[in-house]
């Protein structure tokens, strides 16, 4: 019993000491679209203008964009996706207190089907 | 529930507290990308070879730094505003529960349909059985059923209190003279803890909370023994 529930220090990696990216859902793969659009813009920007310092200031500005946006759009998926498993999982629990009542909604689609043919 | 060197949240364990962790990560994330930002412009500070000293305005910068944050902020605050509503949604609870706090315990009171009410003290140290939690265990704990709408009303007999649960995502004070209501789910069974959260006295921190969530059988065979 002491033993439950510590953390398993292997498995969590804190980004400046405060961002698990490996316990937070999407916070990998935005930093790792980060760091790749980072990498892009501020490449691309020193190739086309030999500019060092300007460069890695664009390249920061993209690492925070890019990330930002793979956060956002990421979160929003999975803020989606668990609505849904949740919608489904109270569905799965009434089921069968549902089952053969008006809530039922297969005696629903059972009766579309009947009047359809 | 915690455990030794936890700095984060305790796992969620009711749908409202799983929002606050979802806010928490996001609120989390902005903060990295403005401490990376920060580091990043203190850097290129020390490094640069460049100083004008003549500066009278600064119109472009100022702009920046000031709608930077607004937006910073806007982006913050409607995650936030959306969990704050969340929390106050009314749910047609199926069971409602008063807990009162005295000076060092709590009593619990299920009156929905018989008259249970009974006093939660703390274990102490010296009874405790080999392999409890120190200082968070107690006689009589709080049994409800889980994945039920749950109404507590919250209020004290002397001083301040407040009734805490940290994985159910509920804090309310416990004010002599007043109601207090709080409405959770408890998605999972289990036990959880908490410990009173406002000043109370000597012994504030030795009344804790303890919550067991069982399936609706349990619990009413529970309640009938209780009662009985």
């Amino acid at each position: 019993m002491a033993g439950e529930g510590e953390p398993d220090s292997e498995k969590t990696f804190k980004l400046l000491g405060i961002l698990d990216v490996q316990n937070i859902p999407c916070s990998r793969e935005s930093i790792l679209y980060g760091s790749l659009g980072s990498l892009v813009v501020g490449l691309g920007h020193f190739l086309a203008t030999s500019r060092v310092r300007r460069s890695f200031d664009f390249g920061m500005g993209g690492f925070v964009l890019t990330t930002l946006g793979c956060w956002i759009y990421c979160r929003y998926n999975h803020a989606k996706l668990r609505i849904q498993q949740r919608i489904i999982q109270e569905g799965m629990r009434n089921k069968i207190l549902y089952e053969s009542s008006d809530f039922d909604p297969e005696r629903k689609q059972n009766s579309n089907l009947g009047s359809k043919s | 529930m915690a455990h030794p060197l936890l700095l984060g949240f305790q796992d969620a364990m009711s749908p409202i507290m799983e929002e606050l962790l979802h806010f928490h990560d996001h609120t989390l994330m902005i903060v990295f990308l403005i401490s990376t930002m920060v580091l990043y412009i203190i850097t290129l500070m020390m490094t640069t070879k460049l100083t004008y000293t003549n500066t009278m305005n600064a119109q472009e910068v100022e702009m920046i730094w000031t709608i930077l944050p607004a937006i910073v902020l806007i982006t913050i605050a409607l995650p936030s505003l959306r969990v704050l509503y969340l929390m106050d949604e009314i749910n047609n609870p199926h069971l409602t529960i008063k807990a009162m706090g005295h000076q060092w315990y709590w009593t619990y009171e299920y009156t929905d349909y018989e008259n249970l009410e009974f006093d939660s003290y703390m274990t102490p140290t010296k009874t405790l059985p080999n392999g409890h939690f120190r200082l968070l265990e107690v006689d009589h704990r709080m049994v409800m059923p889980m994945e039920s709408p749950i109404r507590m009303l919250v209020s004290a007999e002397d001083v301040l209190h407040s009734w805490a649960v940290p994985s159910l995502g509920v804090k309310t004070d416990a004010v002599p003279g007043r109601l207090n209501q709080a409405t959770f789910i408890v998605t999972r069974p289990g036990v959880f803890y908490g410990q009173c959260s406002e000043i109370c006295g000597a012994n504030h921190s030795f009344m804790p909370i303890v919550i067991e969530s069982v399936p609706l059988w349990h619990f009413e065979n529970w309640s009938s023994l209780m009662f009985s």
